[in-house]
């Protein structure tokens, strides 16, 4: 087959994110921009003054910073052991890491209702040891969600980043070793910046995925709205809809929004990356 | 005196040793190369010297102080790796710059340092640039530059040319000695290339299953081999081993099966026990029968077993009562396949080994 024609191939992929997906977002992008009166951009001026609204968007994008930051610390020091390991062991190791993805969101959420809930396990130990005297408020906060999205993104982070640690050479910590660097300069000047491709695509992942997720926040966030579940009432409940595609105008713009200041970020970290 | 000395190491993986009591003792401003095949223990014991790896048993001493428990970015010893290890994420001055910036050198010191090193190793103007825009030699020039650029006190070689092609590695190992030599720093250098360490090395050690076989100079090793397996890695390829020898004053006689044959003896030089002879296949004599009037001393009668052609030498394996014998000889025309012929071993090139 002539090379030319391999373009070919691309084509029933295509068309199907055509119809299925570009259109209608564009739809969607171009209804919020017309009212009975033809073009406006009054539904956003609206939306930029309502102090509701911009309350969620800040709560969704700390949750979404709070949970990144948390998958990193966790999961770059869990990365870097795991890409140090023999061939088996590290098979076996990402099997286990990735092995909480099998199981649904829901089931996931409903667990830990019974773990950080009012009368939940951790609650009973507390007050048990004599820690607290009242049960602590976790469950229907903002913790409550961040705990659920590092639980639901960790396996991310830490499978990106196995990748990419995989091929630091060791010849380079040993020659910086041997250049006088101590084991944390080692880190710091070596390690995480050769890390930085995948910090980078592993908070993205993450980020994205926490600023749009919706079952977690649906339940265990109670009645602290985030982003997307402020949609959703807005679609279903509210039966709003040019509220919620403005809504949904607003979250493709902070998402393309972040992912281009990540990259930005990354090559200043890391200009040959 | 030592600058350093390796005293009664061990070292073993998995309950085998790779080092085995082993001693070295290098001076300052001598380069030194650890010579031999794979496995004989040559990269581990450049990894001790370094700090990479701790030895079971055993002491290193730099200075006459203990350095055995130091550990690698507290020694000051500069490393170059076989695949360059430069860091890709770093200019080529912040790859040099990288040691002087962890030794809180000031700005405009390192500036100088690192300017001065990009002169030594040929680089000035390639500073901007990042590893992955060099080639090979480049690289390792730059790799060459990062260790220098501390001013080690003592400079470790792991095959450092054997990722170059043939004629970039001359050039480098010439380059490597004029460098060693314009700063007279001690240097051990690791390589499985005989050529490469006897060009460069003020001393070569010949390392078998983790133990020295011999340590000396270029010359001496190449003339006066002590052991079978210093005799065979440098090309001895014909051995003899003599039932009884006979040491008088300026010669030594020695016999097998009935044959006798008469030695030179150098009283510093010649072994004082082996009873091993070495000869390479160059210093082997052969002649037509025809031609033997008298019987001459050393000579066997052998047969052509085998006759390769080498280009500018023709290769034998000739037959004699005491064992085949390995031979090149720089000729027009060959001797034919089965031919008999007179092989001669002069006195004074062969040597005796244990």
């Amino acid at each position: 087959m002539k090379k030319r024609y391999l373009y070919l191939l691309l084509l029933p992929g295509l068309l199907f994110l055509t119809i299925f997906m570009i259109i209608p977002i564009l739809l969607t992008i171009g209804t919020t921009f017309f009212t009975e009166n033809g073009f406006s951009i009054q539904g956003y001026l609206d939306f930029f003054k309502d102090r509701y609204f911009i309350e969620i968007l800040l709560t969704t994008l700390r949750v979404s910073l709070f949970t990144t930051i948390i998958c990193i610390l966790l999961g770059f020091p869990a990365a870097y052991y795991i890409s140090k390991l023999k061939q088996r062991k590290k098979a076996i190791m990402l099997l286990l890491t990735i092995f909480p993805l099998l199981t649904s969101p829901v089931v996931r959420s409903f667990s830990w209702m019974v773990i950080i809930g009012k009368n939940g396990v951790v609650n009973k130990m507390l007050m048990g040891m004599g820690l607290i005297e009242q049960p602590l408020d976790i469950l229907y906060t903002p913790t409550a969600i961040i705990i659920g999205l590092v639980h639901l993104f960790l396996p991310l982070i830490i499978v990106t980043l196995v990748g990419v640690m995989e091929n630091i050479e060791t010849d380079l910590l040993k020659a910086a070793e041997s250049l006088g660097a101590s084991r944390l300069a080692v880190f710091s000047k070596v390690i995480i910046p050769l890390s930085v491709p995948g910090l980078v695509i592993g908070s993205i992942l993450v980020f994205v995925g926490s600023f749009t997720a919706y079952t977690t926040p649906a339940l265990l966030g109670g009645k602290q709205r985030v982003i997307s579940t402020f949609l959703y009432q807005n679609a279903i409940t509210l039966n709003e809809w040019q509220v919620a595609s403005i809504v949904a105008t607003i979250m493709i713009a902070v998402t393309v929004l972040i992912i281009s200041i990540m990259n930005g970020l990354a090559k200043k970290l890391n200009p040959k990356g | 005196m030592a600058l350093f000395t390796l005293q009664d190491i061990s070292v073993a993986y998995n309950k085998q040793n790779i080092l085995k009591d082993f001693n070295l003792e290098i001076e300052k401003g001598k380069l030194v190369s650890l010579l031999g095949p794979s496995g004989c223990g040559k990269t581990t014991t450049l990894r001790l010297i370094a700090g990479f790896l701790q030895a079971n048993e055993g002491k290193f001493l730099f200075k006459e102080k203990d350095y055995t428990k130091v550990p690698v970015n507290k020694r000051n010893f500069g490393f170059v790796f076989q695949n360059y290890a430069l860091f890709p994420h770093l200019s080529i001055f912040d790859n040099i710059a990288f040691g002087l910036r962890l030794r809180k050198n000031s700005k405009s010191e390192i500036e100088k340092k690192v300017m001065n090193v990009l002169e030594i190793v040929n680089l000035k103007g390639f500073e901007k640039r990042y590893p992955q825009e060099l080639s090979g030699g480049q690289k390792q020039r730059v790799a060459i530059a990062r260790a220098l650029v501390i001013e080690p006190d003592i400079l470790l070689f792991d095959e450092p040319l054997s990722n170059l092609d043939a004629n970039l590695r001359v050039n480098m190992r010439v380059e490597i000695r004029r460098i060693q030599q314009e700063l007279g720093i001690t240097t051990v250098y690791v390589s499985h290339d005989q050529e490469e360490c006897f060009s460069i090395s003020d001393q070569v050690a010949i390392m078998n299953k983790g133990i020295i076989e011999q340590l000396s100079d270029p010359a001496t090793i190449y003339k006066y081999p002590q052991t079978k397996f210093v005799a065979d890695f440098i090309g001895f390829k014909n051995f003899i081993e003599f039932d009884k020898r006979t040491d008088h004053e300026d010669k030594i006689e020695l016999n097998k099966s009935g044959y006798s044959f008469v030695l030179h003896k150098d009283a510093q030089m010649t072994n004082a026990s082996g009873k091993i002879g070495a000869i390479r296949p160059d210093d082997l004599l052969i002649r037509e029968k025809e031609d033997m009037g008298a019987v001459l001393e050393n000579s066997l009668s052998g047969r052509v077993k085998v006759s390769t052609y080498l280009g500018r030498s023709y290769q034998y394996v000739v037959e004699t009562p005491i064992g085949d014998f390995t031979v090149n000889k720089e000729m027009t025309e060959s001797y034919r396949t089965g031919q008999e012929i007179i092989l001669e071993i002069p006195r004074n090139q062969m040597v005796l080994v244990d």
